[in-house]
């Protein structure tokens, strides 16, 4: 074949040559039984060329053409049609293609020199197609409503949610309210400048379980505009064990386990009476003795809280015993702090202290003034703060293989309680405590790659876990295929696309407590937001940088006319000649 | 006047009558009608005085005018020939035709008119009036059977109490209708109040009264019981209703359910209970100070005026007294119970008393303090109230008790024995002056010296206190005596020192407990200042405050005089000096004392054979167990609120085991219910309707969630054990990384 001819017909090949040579077989055999007429060589000629036009216009040949003017418009969801107009007037000719997502556009686009998107944009999932393409995106000015969100969608009872996110209103003194899944009113923004605006709401969660909580936003006369959807997992914390070692009865020991205590944890006290002697005091837990630290005894407790006296009056067998159970199984270590602590050195006590000469501190929110040792704790990498005020810290943890070691400069936090400020004492031992414990390792691990899952849409998830067989179900009971990360063998992730909006859940069943709800979004949910990221996202995939049109190779059919003129005027010759060269 | 006018006059007059009456009879209708549907003299009143007045300016009879009188009678009688206009014509004015004729017409007003009556709708006004009597009674008469019996009505108007089906099944079937339902409130005999009949069911009534429900259905029912605060009672069945007798003890909710014989049960709203307390006796004391002063020979009787009210009567009320005799460690308490001049009937609430309180019958002597209150009780049962007033205190002076008591057990007594109270002081003095003539002059001048220099002895005590400083030891010296008299006169006003330390010890000090406030001098650096007496600083000396400052300083001056006139052998003159000099002392004591209840602690004994010999043998661990029941006043309500959150997604349908759920929820929703019941009573009717199944609906369960939801507190802070996945990757990265710290 010709370089750069192609026929556009080319399934057709075999029979038109065949029937073109049953053809010139025909022709041959008529002029062979005339050939006493002489002309046998040019009548059979004419034949041959006659036919071969006759095969190429059912065959239809065409030559490759290079072009670079064959632009289109790409028209996506929400676009403008006088930004079509504009771009018609500004390229003449120019093609006009409509962009839906469930369709595949591949085809249209590879004879294209250019594209212009206009509207929201193209789904990001569909990119790969245009890398090749010179595309301009003309974005759509950003959708009103909802612009970005960003809030934790699981967190511990206890623990504040916290909305952060930005809000697109042309009105001004528009409010956002932040509702309990009732309608409850918790927290509520003004937003006064008409535009987008970053926001920022909070709220305690009272109950456990899966909720909806709700934005909404309100006009200044407090009518309700419009309401987004905040699905939230609240999860409960667990009781945990504690051991108190003290070198004698102290104020702050007792008021510690006694809100520990009420709280239901199971606490066990061993401070010294004299030597030798001990007072054992059980809360909510068996009466067993501690007289030996062992590893056993180790075991049983989530937390040791011990004053630095009887730390570092402790064996050395029995503080390596203790700092291997924080290595390897993360037990959590809090040491009281007494004066010995701060001038024993970081070899023994984990942390390294420098004087500041300071001898109070003031708890944010609160109007007493706590004493403390004038000493502040130095952190680095290892060593971080546990926010308990602001500047230097008072209280730190240090991560100590899988456990952590934490200690503070405060003394005598009771006198919160007898200042009548209970709630920040609990504040205060509950940031110091939950840094500290030993966490509770979770069989398996769930985590959501899609942030906004939508009906019919694919949501993918990712799933950790060190257990070898196990199935994973969803609502139905329906098995959802998971796909093995090749490297790492504990990491798995898996693609569904959720039948109902709502509450979803995947759940194990041969582990009752591995529950994965997730909350797919219907379609008017969040749909600003969606907008507005894929917006940014065309706008980011397209960034208009000087592109050229790209040179495109096509083939364009060879005009017909002269094979219809070849095969007319051979015929014409093979009909009229016997007839004027008669005998 | 003519005959004929004045025939027309009348008949106007008759006329107006007529019309007047018209609109009273309305009014008298309307007011009728009022009176007998509100039982309500004055408001009838008021509505008749109203409606007759804008009636009468409706119809307005004194426009009547006798013109128009005329043109009726014109109209109405033939005979007149429309002339009767003729008689309100002057008659000089008429011609003689209309002279005959206006007597022809005169004429035959006066057979005419007698059969002719004014235009008037007495008729319909009767009618109105006898129609609107007549609903009026019927109205009262239901109203009457209604309320038969009932003396006294709670607040609003009576409701009655709705019955529903707790499962939709029985929906279809009939509901037993209740006929009647009677509740009796017995109030506790004590508040003398009368039995109350009532409908109404949010009941309302003093603690410890005994409520009782009668019932009556219609068809035959059973198992119909009372829910009360999570317990459920059932309602004896007593003739032909159930009833049921409770005692008011708290407040709360209450509803009824029954079942029917085909297995339908059916279950009431919620009603409220509520307790109201009894109130303790108010005492007011009329008139009195807190603390009264008597001299010894002051009357020593003290008018108590009291006054003492009670919502329900006061049961008995009396006076406490307590005499506290002597001082310091000896000091002894008698208390008594007074009654009052008056007898206090049983049950009065409110009442006047008074108490003649006579210190010279209590045996009270001088230094004697009495305290007393009044003490009221109600005839509360079973515990009555008691209230107490206010202490109040009498005193009556002691003039005697000045003089130092020297604690036995310091180290260096430094009081010297010869030294003489004030008191001591002028029973020698009044002694001296008794054996004057019996003496020698020598005699009598020494011992007049020796009391001067006692004089000036306890002067210069006292002068201690003041920060006065004497360089004279308070020895029997002769020789020093002239130069340190000198030697402190000079010093008495001007220097000032701080000996008080050194005797303040002494237990009847003024000052011993800091009873007064004393300004604390600054601490210099000096590390012997502890142990020294820096006695050259001014600032260093006590300050009693200003006015106790000033009554010792005007003891000591007039010390001095009594001291004067003893040196100059007239222990006549210096007699009254030393009186005032004593009374000024005693004062200045009595003013630091206040009254403090009496605690005691007795520590027991040491064991002196164990004293300090470090053995712990006896002492032993100390083992103690105890497990807290967590207090978690609000757990049903949190898991509810779950529940609810389940149920309103649609993903779950009410289940038979949610029932005891929802019901704890209820009783915790209860308590917070009868603290704020307006707020949160109709969440509690929602959740008992979701409870029986009267209410189970999303827009319900929505209510009921927001209500829980809203009802909860604050989350607490409490730490836990969170969740945390076991990535082997973050493992190793953890465990090696003090690896190369």
């Amino acid at each position: 074949m010709i370089d750069g001819v192609s026929l556009t017909n080319q399934d057709l090949g075999i029979p038109v040559l065949i029937a073109t040579l049953l053809l010139f077989v025909g022709f041959v055999c008529k002029e062979w039984l005339e050939r006493h007429r002489g002309k046998f060589i040019l009548n059979t000629s004419i034949a041959f060329f006659s036919l071969i036009a006759l095969a190429l216009i059912v065959l239809e040949p065409t030559r490759q053409t290079e072009i670079t003017d064959r632009q289109a418009i790409l028209r996506t969801q929400g676009f403008a049609a006088r930004t079509q107009d504009s771009l018609l007037d500004a390229h003449k000719g120019i093609r006009v293609l409509d962009y839906d997502p469930s369709k595949a556009i591949g085809t249209e686009l590879d004879s294209l020199t250019g594209l212009f998107i206009i509207g929201n944009g193209v789904e990001p999932f569909n990119f790969w197609q245009f890398e090749e393409l010179p595309t301009f995106y003309i974005p759509n000015p950003a959708p009103i409503g909802l612009q970005e969100i960003n809030y934790e969608k699981r967190i511990d009872l206890g623990s504040t949610l916290r909305i952060k996110g930005t809000f697109n209103t042309p009105e001004k003194n528009t409010y956002l309210v932040l509702q309990d899944p009732s309608g409850n009113g918790l927290d509520s923004v003004q937003l006064s400048t008409g535009k987008a605006e970053a926001f920022s709401l909070e709220t305690i969660p009272k109950v456990t379980g899966t909720f909806v909580y709700q934005l909404t936003e309100k006009d200044s006369s407090g009518v309700l505009l419009k309401s987004e959807p905040l699905p939230v997992n609240i999860t409960g914390k667990k009781i945990f064990e504690v051991l108190i070692l003290n070198d004698f009865p102290t104020f702050e020991t007792k008021y510690l386990k006694n809100f520990l205590a009420d709280q239901g944890h199971k606490v066990v006290v061993k401070s010294q009476l004299t030597r030798g002697r001990y007072k054992f005091e059980y809360f909510n837990t068996e009466k067993v003795p501690v007289y030996e630290i062992t590893d056993k005894v180790l075991d049983e407790f989530d937390l040791i809280i011990a004053d630095a006296d009887t730390y570092f009056s402790l064996a050395k067998s029995v503080k390596n015993r203790i700092d291997k159970q924080l290595r390897e199984n993360g037990l959590g270590l809090f040491l009281q702090p007494t004066s010995p602590l701060f001038n024993v050195g970081q070899r023994a006590s984990y942390f390294t202290f420098q004087r500041d000469y300071e001898q109070e501190i003031q708890l944010p929110s609160s109007s007493t003034t706590l004493e403390k040792y004038p000493y502040s704790i130095i952190t680095n990498l290892r060593v971080a703060p546990i926010s308990l005020n602001k500047g230097k810290p008072a209280a730190v943890y240090k991560q100590v293989g899988l456990g952590r070691v934490s200690t503070m400069t405060v003394q005598n936090s009771y006198q919160l309680l007898l200042e009548g400020e209970e709630a920040i004492y609990g504040k205060f031992w509950t940031a110091l405590l939950d840094e500290t414990i030993k966490k509770e390792e979770t069989k398996i691990d769930w985590e959501a790659q899609t942030e906004m899952p939508r009906k019919d849409q694919p949501f993918n998830f990712n799933l950790r876990t060190n257990q070898d067989s196990f199935q994973v179900m969803d609502l139905d009971s329906n098995l959802v295929a998971l796909l093995q990360h090749p490297l790492i063998p504990s990491l798995f992730s898996g693609t569904v696309y959720p039948k109902q909006t709502g509450w979803n859940q995947f759940w194990v069943p041969s582990d009752s407590v591995s529950k994965f709800p997730f909350f797919v979004l219907d379609s008017t949910s969040w749909k600003s937001v969606s907008i507005f990221k894929k917006i940014e996202a065309n706008r980011e995939q397209f960034r208009n940088e000087s592109q050229k049109n790209r040179t495109v190779l096509i083939d364009r059919p060879i005009s017909l006319f002269i094979f219809y003129l070849i095969f007319l005027l051979g015929m014409g010759w093979l009909w009229l000649a016997p007839k004027l060269f008669g005998d | 006047m003519e005959m004929g006018q004045r025939l027309l006059r009348n008949f106007k007059v008759h006329w107006q009558r007529l019309l007047f009456l018209e609109a009273c009879l309305y009014a008298l209708a309307c007011a009728c009608f009022t009176y007998l549907l509100f039982n309500n003299l004055v408001l009838a009143l008021l509505l008749f005085l109203i409606s007759f007045f804008v009636l009468v300016a409706i119809i307005q009879p004194w426009r009547i005018s006798l013109r128009q009188t005329s043109n009726y009678i014109d109209a109405h009688i033939h005979h007149v020939s429309f002339s009767s206009g003729l008689l309100l014509e002057p008659e000089d004015n008429l011609s003689d035709l209309s002279k005959l004729q206006r007597y022809r017409v005169s004429k035959t007003l006066e057979k005419g008119l007698k059969s002719l009556n004014p235009p008037h709708h007495l008729k319909r006004a009767v009618g109105v009036f006898l129609g609107m009597l007549l609903i009026g009674v019927v109205l009262n008469q239901l109203d009457f059977l209604e309320k038969v019996g009932l003396n006294s009505t709670i607040d609003g108007t009576p409701k009655e109490i709705n019955f529903a089906a707790t499962d939709t099944l029985s929906k279809k079937a009939a509901i037993p209708k209740l006929i009647s339902q009677k509740i009796t409130i017995t109030y506790p005999s004590y508040t003398r109040m009368v039995k109350t009949v009532t409908t109404e069911p949010n009941i309302k009534a003093i603690v410890n009264s005994s409520i009782q429900w009668q019932l009556q259905f219609d068809a035959q029912v059973s198992e119909v019981s009372l829910a009360f605060m999570g317990s459920t009672i059932p309602l004896q069945k007593n003739g032909e209703g159930y009833s049921i007798e409770l005692p008011l003890e708290a407040s709360g909710f209450y509803s009824f359910s029954f079942g029917t014989a085909e297995g339908a049960e059916f279950t009431s709203d919620l009603y409220s209970l509520e307790a109201v307390s009894d109130t303790p006796p108010e005492i007011e004391i009329i008139g009195l100070p807190q603390y009264t002063y008597f001299d010894f020979s002051d009357p020593k009787r003290l008018e108590l005026k009291s006054s003492i009210t009670d919502d329900y009567g006061i049961a008995e009320a009396h006076i406490i007294a307590t005499v506290s005799k002597g001082t310091g460690e000896s000091v002894k308490f008698r208390e008594e119970q007074l009654g009052f001049r008056e007898l206090i009937p049983r049950g009065i609430q409110q009442i006047n008393v008074s108490k003649l309180l006579d210190l010279n019958a209590l045996k009270m002597e001088v230094g004697d303090e009495l305290y007393f209150y009044v003490e009221a009780f109600d005839e509360k049962e079973p515990k009555p109230n008691v209230t107490r007033s206010e202490t109040y205190f009498a005193v009556i002076k002691d003039t005697v008790t000045d003089q130092f008591a020297v604690e036995g057990t310091l180290g260096v007594d430094q009081m010297p024995d010869y030294f003489r109270s004030q008191r001591q002081l002028i029973i020698d003095t009044e002694k001296l002056i008794k054996d004057k003539p019996s003496i020698s002059s020598k005699e009598f001048k020494s011992r007049s010296n020796e009391l001067g220099f006692d004089q000036k002895a306890l002067r210069l005590k006292y002068g201690q206190f003041m920060g006065d400083e004497s360089e004279m030891g308070i020895g029997p010296s002769k020789a020093s005596e002239q130069l340190s008299i000198e030697e402190s006169n000079k010093k008495a006003d001007g220097d000032e020192e701080d000996l008080l330390k050194d005797y303040s010890h002494d237990h009847d000090a003024d000052n011993e407990h800091n009873l007064v406030a004393v300004e604390k001098s600054e601490k210099e650096n000096d590390p012997l200042h502890d142990y020294l007496h820096n006695h050259d600083d001014p600032e260093e000396s006590t300050l009693f405050e200003e006015s106790l400052k000033t009554k010792l300083r005007k003891a000591l001056t007039i010390m001095w005089d009594a001291e004067l006139h003893l040196r100059l052998y007239e222990p006549e003159k210096s007699l009254p000096f030393q009186y005032d000099a004593l009374k000024l002392i005693q004062e200045i004591k009595n003013s630091a004392r206040i009254y403090v209840h009496r605690i005691g602690f007795d520590p027991p004994p040491i064991k002196e054979e164990k004293r300090l010999t470090g053995s712990i043998k006896e002492v032993d661990n100390f083992q103690k167990q105890e497990t807290i029941q967590v207090d978690k006043p609000y757990d049903a309500i949190k898991s509810a609120v779950e529940r609810l959150e389940r149920f309103i997604q649609g993903k779950e349908a009410f289940k038979a085991e949610d029932t005891s759920l929802f019901t704890e929820a209820g009783t915790e929703m209860a308590k917070l219910a009868i603290e704020n019941p307006s707020k949160y009573l109709g969440v509690l009717q929602g959740l008992k309707g979701i409870q029986d199944n009267t209410r189970r609906t999303i827009e319900n369960y929505k209510l009921v969630q927001r209500g829980l939801l809203s009802a909860l507190p604050r989350t607490e802070q409490v730490p836990g054990i969170k969740a945390q996945t076991s990535d082997e990757i973050n493992s190793l990265f953890l465990k090696n990384l003090d690896t190369y710290d």
